[in-house]
């Protein structure tokens, strides 16, 4: 039986990685690489001006790869305990001799360049010292400013979030490296009209730095404008025109480009984009670029989970596939080179988005020069398929006529191919903001299929 | 990445999809019975003191910590979890990952406001720190209820089909059984030029105290083979899923599912593709397949029918209750009580027994699916035992377990016949609901219907409907019930939670097709 743990004071991260990676080495692995995450996590949740939930914790976690005689297996935990994280280990290695031998299968070789964490700009201090009860003020006063609205029947509640995170990853290839960041985010969910024709919406900002997200104010009046433009709206017939992607709905599409673009998915031929490195995939107005060096943005980070240092690499330039997402094992995989994007085990995007270029336009100016179409500002369900490239989603929208907007409609679908929507993009919009670490401008496709009565 | 998100109305299922002919399978055909099997191998689970470190006297002790402030309601929800997991691809095993989760989640409710904390630190000291972050929310009164002693009220019988249990199944053995499923898949057909299986294997002990006095475990074994085939035909390149899993023991891939069959389904289903057709565009009668199109009433209705959302009046159906909403051939259970499905369980995560609950009959609203506090904040509504949760770190929430449309009497032949022109949906990967009704679902191979006849496959196609018309739409029932994968994961407000759900053929007079023209 187990009796009560007695708390001691916790080794410091750092020693408790580089001693698991030395450990791994003296079980028997030949590589071993050890990720350890300290997070405290804050989370209040207003509701019609009342407090509905309230969160602080405080969670650690552990994760492993050891490679031996070229065959992989990992580990992670919630439990820091020495005693069950080096049973993990000693799992781990025999689980590893189990499996077969992949000639890919290796640690990074040590980066002799180092990006500094502290020129990334990703730990803001004033989020930790930001108290409770500013937390919740910030998170009523949103929801207050929206609720004052008479055309808003319901709330979904306000929510301000905010995480501390310290991360260290050692490698028995000598790499040691550690970082902290923060983000805080404050958001709000609503509804207008009346209980059978009900329709909803949301905004919120997430930011590094509490100085700068969006005000309760900002963050409201976005909310309730996304949601009561979407009032009585109709249905139209089946038909292909134009599409307006606003930029929400573009951070999907990027969402969906960047799963086809993945080393990973590369290699297992799970991507349309696969054999296509170094043709033109889109026309001259798609630049997407991965950039994990953007001081203060979201998805920055120094080193990737290979323990590589991160790096900004233009994805597609002008339409012409540059450079696939990789790893350090599917970069081995496709003779390329690691873009610096590991991702625990598989790869994952920094900040991912779609350079405006000399040719944008503002957004009103992309609607003002379309005669007929579709803005679409809301999408439900799955319907991407990375193999095919087949885009099939539910939809909401504004409607498009002599270049102004006519009306709202619902109940429609959009249908198109992710290959022939980047070789139809007509205009792309000056708002890009760095709002999510896939980010994007508006941008106007020239047909798609919108599915209606 | 922990920033705000508002997902209050984005509820998703990923990674499903539904057989084509589930009537051919008889697992999972008799969603009536409740009755637990004497059988079960997971029977005497340890005392949670082994995997806790907390005897009851510490928990109370923590549940009055707990309640120092004034709170009405406390809780410590504890997990232990062990999950391992088996990758091969490309001819290799080519990875196998081990997890291990251990904390506890403590709640304390006042009035309709809930403090939530959490730990990984068991340590008796942490763990009432936690219980005294917890109590903030209830602000300062001195201590208004104490917990009297907690006695355990385990259930001794289970709901989990496990003989031998798979987390005592050696790796060499497991990896064995992944082999045989990638096997089938790629000697299915030489156009299959990429196979990647999955199987992964869960045992979570929970042991929830409470406030009223509660004391209650339950062990919960999870299983699930996955297989993702990939073809290749000249420039075409498509791809299949399929699967089986349940909360069962390792005989279920020889007595029940085999693992050669789960890789021949994925591969079978990526050939078909290869020959598929774009969807047509537009409003048609539709024919769903049994089995998987299940997930249509989980998005359409079950959503919906979660306490929350009627509580706080976001629902469509929050001013429906006894009213009708769909035709009199629309009768809609949720059962947490059968046997060996993914969604069931002994216990849901408030400790409360599960039961059947009928939510919709004969076109009319009659249950909703309750957790403590919405039932609590409605007016002291029946417990359904429908509080889950996705781990310790999470507080309970309304939830779907295994939802399902009861059989009609129609042969699927004849509903088929009726159709002139129309759509059959076989296969589903998704959907997606919103409370004010509006749902979409994902359609990863269906068939054109051509003079009552499945003709040309179609691929990738979205339907969209509102539910309140939907279901009055629904004017054919099968009387070939049935259901999904064993696969399906449920997501609300970022947890993740597994579910099943099923169906008899269904037609509905008119939907929308989004497809491309």
């Amino acid at each position: 039986m187990r009796r009560p743990r007695i708390s001691r004071p916790a080794p410091a991260l750092r020693d408790v990685a580089e001693e698991l990676a030395a450990y791994a080495r003296a079980c028997g692995a030949d590589e071993a690489e050890v990720s350890v995450v300290d997070g405290y996590e804050f989370n209040v949740d207003v509701r019609k001006g009342r407090i509905e939930t309230l969160i602080e914790a405080g969670a650690r976690s552990a994760g492993l790869r050891v490679i031996k005689d070229k065959k992989t297996a990992y580990a992670s935990s919630s439990d820091l305990d020495r005693g069950t994280l080096r049973r993990l280990v000693r799992h781990a290695v025999r689980r590893a001799e189990l499996g077969n031998p992949d000639e890919f299968a290796a640690l990074a070789p040590l980066s002799r360049e180092r990006v500094d964490p502290a020129a990334l700009d990703l730990y803001d201090p004033a989020i930790a010292e930001l108290d409770s009860r500013a937390k919740i003020g910030l998170a009523r006063e949103t929801e207050r400013i929206a609720l004052r609205d008479k055309r808003i029947t319901n709330s979904y509640g306000a929510t301000f979030a905010s995480n501390e995170i310290r991360s260290v990853l050692a490698l028995t290839n000598g790499f040691i490296g550690e970082y902290q960041q923060t983000y805080c985010g404050l958001g709000l969910g609503l509804q207008a009209g009346d209980t059978d024709h009900r329709v909803e919406d949301s905004w919120s900002s997430s930011k590094r730095h509490l100085k700068d997200l969006e005000t309760p104010e900002a963050i409201a009046r976005k909310a309730v404008e996304r949601t009561v433009r979407q009032l009585n709206p109709r249905k139209i017939p089946t038909q292909n025109v134009p599409v307006i992607f606003e930029p929400t709905q573009t951070a999907w599409l990027l969402g969906f480009l960047f799963g086809c673009v993945a080393g990973t998915a590369v290699y297992q031929k799970a991507t349309f984009l696969e054999g296509k490195l170094g043709q033109r995939i889109g026309n001259e107005r798609v630049t997407i670029i991965d950039d994990a060096l953007r001081p203060g943005a979201l998805g920055s980070h120094p080193f990737d989970s290979d323990g590589l240092p991160c790096r900004r690499t233009v994805v597609i330039d002008k339409g012409v596939l540059k450079s696939y997402l990789c790893n350090y094992y599917a970069a081995r995989k496709l003779g390329l080179e690691s873009t610096g994007s590991a991702d625990g085990s598989g790869v994952g995007p920094a900040n991912f988005y779609w350079e405006p270029g000399p040719g944008a336009q503002r957004a009103e100016d992309i609607i003002a020069g379309t005669a007929k179409g579709l803005l679409l500002i809301r999408t439900l369900g799955h319907g991407l398929n990375s193999v095919t490239g087949d885009i099939s989603r539910g939809a909401f929208g504004l409607w498009i006529e002599d270049g102004r907007v006519a009306y709202p409609v619902t109940e429609i679908t959009i249908a198109g191919h992710l290959g022939r929507v980047l070789e139809s993009i007509e205009a792309v919009g000056t708002d890009l903001e760095f709002l999510n670490p896939i980010t994007g401008p508006t941008v106007k496709v020239a047909e798609m299929t919108v599915g209606g009565q | 990445m922990g920033t705000s998100k508002k997902a209050a109305s984005v509820r998703t299922i990923g990674a499903r999809k539904g057989p084509s002919r589930p009537a051919d399978r008889p697992w999972g055909q008799s969603p009536s019975t409740s009755c637990p099997d004497p059988r079960s191998a997971l029977q005497a689970p340890l005392p949670y003191v082994d995997h806790f470190g907390l005897p009851p006297s510490d928990l109370r002790s923590v549940l009055d910590t707990a309640l120092s402030s004034g709170g009405e309601f406390a809780e410590i929800f504890m997990e232990h979890r062990t999950y391992d997991f088996i990758n091969m691809e490309e001819d290799i095993i080519k990875e196998t990952a081990e997890a291990v989760s251990l904390g506890l989640g403590i709640r304390v409710v006042c009035g309709d406001r809930t403090g939530f904390g959490y730990t990984s630190d068991l340590a008796l000291d942490k763990v009432r720190k936690t219980a005294e972050t917890a109590a903030a929310i209830a602000r300062g009164r001195a201590a208004q209820v104490r917990t009297p002693p907690l006695r355990d009220r385990t259930c001794g019988t289970s709901r989990y089909l496990v003989r031998r249990p798979v987390h005592k199944v050696p790796l060499g053995e497991k990896i064995q059984l992944v082999r045989e499923a990638y096997d089938g898949a790629r000697y299915f057909d030489p156009r299959i030029v990429k196979v990647k299986v999955l199987h992964s294997d869960s045992l979570v002990h929970v042991c929830i105290a409470n406030s009223e006095g509660l004391l209650v475990r339950d062990t919960r074994p999870l299983v699930k083979l996955v297989c993702v085939a990939i073809s290749e035909d000249g420039a075409k390149r498509e791809s299949g899923y399929w699967g089986g899993g349940g909360r069962v023991g390792w005989e279920f891939f020889r007595d029940v599912q085999s693992p050669r069959e789960i890789g021949q389904e994925a591969a079978r289903e990526a050939i078909l593709l290869l020959g598929a057709i774009d969807p047509p565009a537009g409003e048609m009668p539709i024919v769903l397949a049994p089995g998987h199109s299940g997930v249509l009433i989980h998005e359409a209705v079950g959503h919906l029918l979660e306490a929350d959302f009627n509580r706080k009046k976001t629902s469509i159906f929050w001013n429906k209750m006894g009213k009708r909403v769909g035709s009199d051939l629309v009768t809609i259970y949720d059962d947490p009580t059968i046997p060996a499905f993914r969604g069931s369980y002994n216990i849901d995560d408030e400790g409360t027994p599960p039961r059947r609950t009928l939510l919709i009959e004969k076109g009319f609203v009659r249950g909703l699916l309750q957790d403590k506090l919405s039932a609590r904040l409605m007016g002291g509504a029946p417990l359904t035992g429908h509080g889950r949760r996705q781990d310790y770190s999470h507080w309970p929430i309304p939830r779907m377990s295994n939802t399902y449309i009861a059989p009609g009497s129609d042969a699927p032949d004849d509903i088929l016949r009726s159709v002139k022109k129309g759509f059959y949906v076989a296969s589903l990967s998704g959907g997606q609901v919103e409370d004010s009704g509006k749902f979409t679902f994902s359609v990863s191979l269906g068939y054109l219907i051509e003079d009552g006849q499945m003709t040309a496959p179609v691929k990738q196609a979205t339907l969209i409907g509102t539910n309140i018309d939907i279901l009055k739409k629904i004017d054919r029932v099968g009387n070939d019930l049935a259901f999904g994968l064993q696969t399906g994961t449920c997501s609300k407000e970022g947890q993740d939670v597994p579910v099943n759900d099923g169906c008899p053929t269904l037609r509905i007079a008119k939907m929308t097709v989004g497809g491309r023209s």
